[in-house]
C-alpha cells in the first residue's frame, strides 16, 4: 500500500520539478509586474519623483473614478469593443461559413486572409491615414466617381470612431475567420448526416447543429478578441490621437498618457488595475456562461 | 620567432586600442539636422580621435527612451538633445549637468545664441543646461506667385481697398485666407491633430492677437478678449477655409496639401522652408515664400518658437567626452556647416554669415522671425499643458464646446499644473 503512495509523491516531486523553471518564468514576467503595478497603484510614484514614500491607499482609484475624461474613455473602449466584436464575428462567421464548404484553394484563400493580420498595428494605422486622407487619399478619389462628397473620416467627430472600427475589422477579422474555421473543420459530420436524413434544411441544420457544436468555440474566439479589442492603442495613436476633441480618446491611449505624458505612474497603475478588474470580471463571466452551455 | 611576437603585440595594442576608444552615445530624432550632423561625424573623429555613436529614433519614441536611461544611475547616453517640452521637467527631476563651469573653462560664448532660444533650450533658472541645437519656431508659409499675380492684386484691392503683398498684420492675412479660398484652392490649411500639432499651431494665432499663455505671475490668462478671438478664427480657419480632414491633420499631411498648391499659405515649423523647393516633395518649387507669422501690429510678431538643446545627463557614462562633442557640433564652424546644408541655426553669427545667406537668402527672415518669436510656457507639466490644449481646442473645432468654456478650462488646469509645479503659490 506505501508503494503506490511513494511513486505518486516521487511522480508529484518530479512534476514540481518539471513545472519549476516554468513557474518561476511565469512569477518573474507576468505575476511580479502586476503585483508591481498593485503595489504602486496605492502610492504616489511619479518618474520626476520615483520612489514609494507617500502611501495613498485608494487614493489613486477615487481620483480615476472620479475623473469624467477617464470615465468618459472607459465608455468609449466599452462601446468600441462591442462593436469590433460584434461586427467581426458576424462577418467572420459568415466568411468561415463559406470557406469551411470550399475545397479547392483552401490555402491561398487563408493565405490572403491572414494578410492583415500578419502587418504591424502601426503600419495599419499609416497606410490608411493615407488612403482616407480627404483630398489626397484614394478612398475619397474613388468615392468621387460615384458621386460621394469628399468623407471626412478622421476630422469629424461623428465619423471618426467609425473609422477607427472599419479600419480595426479590416485589420482583425481574419483572425476571427481562422478560429472560427478551425472550429468548423473540427466538428463531427454524423449529426448533420443524421439530420439531412430527417429531412432538416441548411439553415435548421446550422441553427441546430452547428450553432450549439460551435458554441465553446465562439465563446473562446469572442474573449480573445475582446481582451485584444480592449487594449487598442496603436490604431489611435497613429490615426487619431483620441481625436478629433474627445471622439476616440480610448482607455489605454489614456492610461498611456497619465503614465508616460504626465509622468503619473501611480494614478496610471491605479487606471490599469480597474482596466484589469473590469476585463477579468467579464472574462470570468464569460467562462462561467461557457461551462453552462457545455 | 621574434618578429611574431612582435606582430602579435602590435596587433595586440591596435586591437586594444579600438576596443578601448572611447565613443559618444547620443539618442536623436530622425530629422534634417540629425543627419546633417551624421554626416560631419568623420570630421570629429578625425580630429579628436573620439567615435560618435548616433541612435535614431521616431519622436515619439525618444521619451520612453530617454526616462529609463536618466533616471539610471549610469546610463547608456553621452549626451541627449533635449526638447523644450521636456526641458522643465528634465531640470526639475535634476536628470541634466549644469554646464556653466564647463562653459565658463572652456571660454565659449554663449550670448552668440538668439537670446529667446537660450531662454527655451539654454538655460533654467540662471544655471545653463543645454546649448540650442536647431530652432523649429513656425513661420508663415505663403504663396508669392499668387500675391504677384496682378488680376489677384487687382481683385483684392477692389474688395478690400488695401494693397495685396505679404502681410503686414494678422487681420490682412485673414483677409488674404478668405480672399484665396476659391473653386479648388485653399485660403490656408492647418494642422488640427491633438496635441502637439493643434497646440503649437494655435499658439501662433494666441500670439499673433496680442495674447499670450500667462502673466508675470504665471496666472493663465488664455480666456481673454484675444484668445477667444484666435479660438474662434482657428475654428473658421479649419472648417470654413481650409480643406475637408484639417481637424484631424498632423504636420505632413498639412505640408502635403500645401506642396501640391492646394493652399494659399499654412503656418508651420520653419524647416518645411527647404522642403517646398525640393522637386521631389513639392509641386510649388520656387512658388513659396516664409516670413514670421504677423503680429496684430506691423512692428509685432506672432511666431511660435521652438528648438531641441544638446545636454549631457547626470548618468552620462563619458560626460567630459560628451561635453568635448557638443563643443565641436556647436563650434561656429561646424553650426555653419550644417546650416549650409539646411539645418536651422540657432546662432545670430551663423544666420549673418554671407556664405550661409548667399546660399539661403531667406535666412535675414528667419533670423528676424526668432527675434520677434514668442516662448510656450515651459515648466514642469508643459508636456500635459499640450494634452490639454489639445483636447480643448479640439472640443472647440469640433464645435463641441464653446471657445470661451475651452478656455476656461484651459486655465482652470493650467493653473492647478503652476501651482503644482510651484509656479504659483
Amino acid at each position: 500500500m506505501s508503494q503506490p503512495i511513494a511513486i505518486e509523491s516521487a511522480d508529484r516531486r518530479f512534476g514540481w520539478f518539471m513545472a519549476g523553471p516554468s513557474l518561476a518564468a511565469l512569477f518573474l514576467v507576468i505575476l511580479f509586474p502586476v503585483f508591481w503595478a498593485l503595489f504602486t497603484s496605492v502610492h504616489d510614484y511619479t518618474l520626476i519623483a520615483p520612489n514609494f514614500d507617500n502611501f495613498t491607499g485608494i487614493g489613486n482609484f477615487t481620483k480615476a473614478i472620479e475623473d469624467a475624461e477617464f470615465r468618459h474613455s472607459l465608455g468609449l473602449t466599452a462601446f468600441f469593443v462591442l462593436a469590433v466584436v460584434l461586427i467581426e464575428f458576424a462577418i467572420g462567421f459568415l466568411i468561415a461559413l463559406m470557406l469551411n464548404t470550399v475545397e479547392r484553394f483552401k490555402p491561398l484563400y487563408y493565405g490572403i486572409l491572414l494578410c492583415p493580420l500578419l502587418m504591424n498595428p502601426v503600419v495599419v494605422g499609416l497606410i490608411w491615414r493615407m488612403f482616407l486622407h480627404p483630398t489626397l487619399g484614394i478612398v475619397n478619389y474613388l468615392l468621387s466617381y460615384v458621386g460621394v462628397g469628399p468623407v471626412n473620416w478622421l476630422g469629424s467627430t461623428k465619423v471618426a470612431i467609425w473609422t477607427i472600427i472599419l479600419v480595426d475589422i479590416w485589420h482583425q477579422v481574419s483572425f476571427m475567420i481562422v478560429l472560427l474555421l478551425a472550429g468548423l473543420s473540427a466538428l463531427p459530420r454524423e449529426p448533420y448526416e443524421a439530420a439531412r436524413v430527417d429531412g432538416a434544411s441548411p439553415l435548421q441544420s446550422f441553427w441546430h447543429i452547428t450553432l450549439p457544436l460551435m458554441g465553446p468555440v465562439i465563446i473562446v474566439t469572442m474573449l480573445i478578441r475582446l481582451i485584444f479589442a480592449v487594449k487598442t492603442y496603436d490604431l489611435v495613436y497613429i490615426m487619431t490621437r483620441g481625436g478629433p476633441g474627445v471622439a476616440t480618446d480610448f482607455i489605454s491611449y489614456f492610461i498611456y498618457r497619465t503614465a508616460f505624458v504626465s509622468l503619473n505612474i501611480g494614478e496610471a497603475s491605479a487606471m490599469s488595475a480597474i482596466l484589469l478588474a473590469l476585463v477579468l470580471l467579464l472574462t470570468a463571466y464569460l467562462h462561467r456562461y461557457m461551462r453552462i452551455v457545455r | 620567432m621574434l618578429r611574431r611576437c612582435w606582430l602579435g603585440a602590435a596587433f595586440a595594442v591596435a586591437f586594444s586600442a579600438e576596443t578601448y576608444a572611447e565613443t559618444v552615445n547620443i539618442l536623436m530624432e530622425t530629422v534634417p539636422d540629425t543627419e546633417y550632423v551624421k554626416t560631419l561625424l568623420p570630421e570629429f573623429k578625425q580630429a579628436t580621435g573620439i567615435d560618435v555613436n548616433l541612435e535614431v529614433v521616431n519622436y515619439a519614441e525618444m521619451h520612453t527612451k530617454l526616462v529609463p536611461q536618466l533616471v539610471a544611475p549610469k546610463g547608456s547616453y553621452s549626451a541627449i538633445v533635449v526638447d523644450f517640452y521636456w526641458v522643465g521637467e528634465f531640470t526639475k527631476a535634476g536628470w541634466l549637468q549644469p554646464l556653466d563651469e564647463r562653459i565658463k573653462a572652456d571660454n565659449i560664448d554663449t550670448s552668440v545664441y538668439v537670446p529667446k532660444l537660450m531662454e527655451l533650450v539654454g538655460t533654467v533658472d540662471g544655471v545653463t543646461y543645454m546649448l540650442p541645437f536647431y530652432n523649429y519656431a513656425m513661420g508663415l508659409l505663403y504663396r508669392k506667385d499668387l500675391l504677384a499675380d496682378e488680376k489677384n492684386q487687382a481683385d483684392f484691392k477692389a474688395k478690400y481697398g488695401i494693397d495685396l503683398g505679404p502681410p503686414k498684420t494678422w487681420d490682412e492675412y485673414l483677409k488674404q485666407v478668405e480672399f484665396f479660398t476659391r473653386d479648388d484652392m485653399h485660403g490656408v490649411v492647418n494642422q488640427g491633430l491633438r496635441p502637439d500639432p493643434i497646440a503649437m499651431e494655435w499658439s501662433n494665432y494666441l500670439f499673433a492677437n496680442g495674447g499670450d499663455y500667462h502673466d508675470g505671475n504665471w496666472t493663465p490668462t488664455l480666456n481673454t478678449e484675444a484668445g477667444v478671438k484666435a479660438v474662434e478664427q482657428y475654428a473658421t480657419n479649419v472648417n470654413k477655409y481650409g480643406p475637408v480632414g484639417s481637424a484631424s491633420f498632423s504636420f505632413d499631411e498639412a505640408f502635403n496639401v500645401m506642396a501640391q498648391g492646394k493652399a494659399y499659405s499654412y503656418i508651420t515649423y520653419n524647416f518645411f522652408r527647404a522642403a517646398v523647393d525640393d522637386p521631389a516633395k513639392s509641386a510649388v518649387v520656387g512658388k513659396v515664400e516664409i516670413m514670421p507669422v504677423p503680429g496684430p501690429t506691423p512692428e509685432q510678431g506672432g511666431s511660435l518658437n521652438g528648438a531641441w538643446g544638446w545636454a549631457i545627463p547626470k548618468s552620462s557614462p563619458n560626460p567630459d567626452a560628451a561635453w568635448t562633442f557638443l563643443k565641436w557640433v556647436e563650434s561656429k564652424d561646424i553650426a555653419k556647416k550644417r546650416a549650409l546644408q539646411g539645418g536651422s541655426p540657432t546662432r545670430t553669427d551663423v544666420f549673418d554669415d554671407p556664405d550661409v545667406n548667399a546660399k539661403y537668402p531667406h535666412a535675414q527672415a528667419l533670423k528676424q522671425m526668432l527675434l520677434t518669436s514668442h516662448n510656450f510656457p515651459v515648466f514642469t507639466y508643459t508636456p500635459q499643458l499640450v494634452e490639454v490644449l489639445g483636447r480643448e481646442l479640439s472640443l472647440a473645432v469640433a464645435g463641441e464646446k464653446k471657445p470661451a468654456d475651452a478656455l476656461m478650462t484651459i486655465d482652470a488646469e493650467m493653473l492647478e499644473l503652476a501651482k503644482k509645479d510651484g509656479k504659483i503659490k
